[in-house]
């Protein structure tokens, strides 16, 4: 990892930040700590972070405020530190551009495994290969095929948009809506039992155990994520 | 001089009568040789008509015969006597009276009238400022208050008895006769006059109290027994008045209560989750700091001191089971206080089950669970974040009350109306006897268990799964361990139509 990248930390209680601070400059991040909405977009305008890390329940203006904020003019992933009674704000922020959330309490593995995940294709860069494996299963997005022990597996054209968008943003979490708009175009964004059910199809012909799934999981809640 | 008139006895209204006639006898006798007797006539008739005017219908009916017998005797020759000379003045006599009579009759009538419409406009009067004094009013005490004030002039009283949340009148309990009388008069909508039942005695009204909206109770008037003409004429019309504008005060304190609950509840609805919320953050916050930091004294304990390594993984487990408990705590309070909002969807078992499972990922490390979803089971409507707590829940049981290694199964299925998901362990089984107060708050298994937990954890599945119209049932399956069976019911899915 390059020493330079840099990260935000937005956070009013100094307990948290310490521990988060701590952890994150385990993995060779340089961590500006801000202890308001304010002064962390400050912070932010004037360092141009590589990540951003918010806490949604900030004492002087909502976390969702400070993710639409930064999304006008950074690309930057931001992650979200929750409360587990805060699912209305965790979608809204993650519709407003936030990439993924952590619920309070988190342990430092569960921290660095999703900053890791969040950051992982802007440090290799926007490339990404065409063939892309999980367990058994591989997938050429160039040939539109996917193979699962070799044997082809048919998908359905929605199923296979559906599984193109995931492993897109893989590794981040996508809201129901998000999907919902990916794959049935902005105009589908209400009907979400139709992106339940083709998961599920995707699951049975994918995952090993479709009702433990390791790779297709469920943000309950909240939406879809693909884990490789 | 009609209020004068009216103080006037029967008595001395005729007494009053004949001393009008024969004062005017008296003043006519000198103007005889003056006047014709024609004009004299004219004297008693205007003396009739001023009688009748003022002191009614008897009186005049009487000074008319009085008038003519008076003429006949001091003025119509021969004088002082009855005798008629000439036959002609038997036509005088039958016109004077005929005239006297019919004076008599208009005149009578006339005053009836104009007394009549006086009545009405006093009682016009009363009504309104009857109104105006419920409308003031504040409390039910003040509406009955203000009636005994209305009904104090009168030989009448009225009492109030409302009906209750339960549609019984409490008021009325003990009088047997009256409260059945008084439920005949709200069912029909219609005043009930006892006075026409021939098995009850006395003389008493009952008048539904017929609001807007409902009927609210009944308004009994009770006459003076003793005043017999007041109890003959009871003016019905101006009692359902009375009711009608009591009735209306009732309705109004009525809603007015109603709002004043409504705000009530709702700001202490308003304090109970600005608390919760505050008590989540202000929990929660340690709790995080907590974990956090034992996970720092982790890593850098790591490689080298294995006690402080085990002591700061023990530090972050325990704390997250402290979290665990304040996410019960806090979901008991809201649930208890019912006023969960559902973020109903529809959607999949299979969604739910796996992500409970992979967030009981270091709980359920020493059990193999096996899931088993029947293939023909539908979309159902739930709330997925407060189900998956149900299922976190019942899967940390099972976890918890069975051996390391032993397997958890969950299975999902249609029965009947309903979806139905089945977990069980392999562990020791509920005690027996304690199977069905199990779901009830702070209830265990065993009272003095090692197994942390406040016993809250189905008491909350219990509240989830009822909250969503379904229900649920702990039982100890053939072979051992225990199985805790919930239903939610199948509803309408809506379709979805297939790709190839």
């Amino acid at each position: 990892m390059t020493p330079a990248n840099t990260v935000i930390l937005i956070e009013d209680e100094p307990q948290i930040r310490r521990f988060v601070k701590e952890a994150l400059e385990t993995e060779g991040w340089k961590v500006f700590e801000a202890e308001n909405g304010k002064r962390g977009l400050i912070e932010a305008g004037s360092r141009k972070p590589d990540l951003l890390v918010v806490d949604l329940g900030l004492p002087d203006m909502d976390g969702v405020e400070v993710v639409r904020d930064f999304r006008t003019w950074s690309t930057a992933p931001i992650l979200i530190l929750s409360a587990r009674t805060e699912e209305r704000d965790k979608i809204l922020a993650l519709d407003a551009g936030a990439d993924d959330y952590l619920t309070k309490p988190f342990g430092i593995g569960e921290l660095l495994a999703r900053v890791r995940a969040v950051t992982r294709r802007r440090l290799q860069g926007l490339e990404t290969s065409p063939k892309q494996c999980f367990a058994d299963v591989e997938v050429d997005l160039s040939r539109h095929s996917v193979m699962r022990n070799g044997v082809p597996v048919h998908l359905t054209p929605t199923e296979y948009r559906l599984l193109g968008s995931l492993l897109a943003n893989s590794g981040k979490i996508m809201s129901h809506r998000r999907l919902m708009q990916e794959v049935w175009g902005p105009n589908h964004t209400e009907s979400s039992h139709y992106l339940r059910i083709y998961m599920s199809h995707l699951r049975q012909k994918l995952e090993i155990d479709p009702a433990q799934p390791i790779h297709l999981l469920t943000e309950t809640g909240v939406g879809y994520r693909f884990e490789p | 001089m009609q209020h004068k008139a009216k103080t006037f006895t029967v008595k001395q209204s005729y007494l009053i009568a004949i001393v009008f006639c024969a004062v005017t006898t008296i003043a006519a006798t000198p103007l005889r040789h003056f006047l014709d007797l024609a004009n004299i006539v004219m004297l008693f008739l205007l003396v009739v008509f001023l009688i009748a005017l003022k002191l009614g219908r008897g009186p005049a009916v009487m000074s008319a015969f009085l008038a003519v017998a008076l003429f006949d005797f001091f003025f119509v020759p021969p004088r002082l006597s009855f005798a008629v000379n000439d036959v002609q003045y038997l036509v005088t006599f039958a016109v004077m009276l005929a005239v006297g009579l019919a004076t008599a009759h208009l005149a009578a009538t006339l005053h009836m009238q104009a007394e009549a419409a006086l009545e009405r406009e006093r009682n016009t009067h009363r009504l309104y400022e009857l109104a105006r004094d419920l409308a003031g009013t504040a409390t039910q005490e003040q509406v009955a208050q203000v009636l005994v004030q209305y009904m104090s002039g009168s030989a009448h009283s009225a009492t109030l008895h409302l009906l209750d949340v339960d549609g019984e009148l409490p008021s009325l309990g003990h009088q047997v006769a009256l409260a059945s009388l008084a439920y005949m008069a709200i069912k029909q909508g219609s005043l009930i006059d006892t006075s026409q039942l021939s098995d009850v005695g006395g003389h008493t009204l009952i008048l539904p109290l017929k609001s807007p909206s409902e009927v609210r109770g009944v308004m009994v008037i009770e006459t003076n027994a003793s005043n017999i003409k007041a109890s003959n004429n009871i003016d019905k019309k101006q009692f359902e008045a009375v009711a009608n504008l009591t009735a209306i005060a009732i309705e109004r304190l009525h809603y007015v209560e109603v709002a004043q609950q409504t705000q009530l509840e709702a700001s202490a609805e308003r304090l109970r989750s600005s608390v919760l919320s505050a008590l989540s953050h202000d929990l929660r916050t340690p709790l995080t700091g907590l974990v956090g930091m034992a996970d720092v004294l982790a890593l850098a304990a790591e490689p080298q001191l294995e006690n402080v390594y085990n002591a700061a993984t023990s530090i972050r487990d325990q704390a997250r089971a402290m979290n665990n408990l304040l996410d019960n705590l806090l979901d008991m309070a809201r649930l208890h206080a019912g006023k969960v909002e559902l973020r109903k969807d529809w959607q999949l078992f299979e969604d739910v089950i796996g992500s409970s499972i992979k967030l009981l990922k270091s709980a359920l490390s020493q059990h193999p669970v096996k899931v088993v979803l029947a293939p023909d089971l539908p979309l159902v409507e739930f709330d997925d974040v407060l189900l998956e707590r149900v299922l976190c829940n019942l899967l940390e049981n099972a976890a918890k009350y069975s051996a390391v290694g032993a397997p958890i199964e969950v299975r999902g299925f249609v029965e009947g109306e309903y979806a139905c998901v089945a977990l069980r362990d392999h562990g020791q089984g509920f005690p027996a006897d304690q199977i069905e107060s199990l779901f009830t708050m702070f209830s265990r298994g065993k009272s003095e268990s090692s197994t942390i937990g406040v016993g809250l954890g189905l008491a909350i599945c219990r509240a989830i799964v009822e909250a969503h119209g379904g229900k649920i049932k702990a039982s100890n399956c053939e072979g051992g361990g225990a199985c805790v069976t919930f239903w939610l019911p199948l509803g309408n899915p809506p379709c979805v139509d297939s790709e190839q």
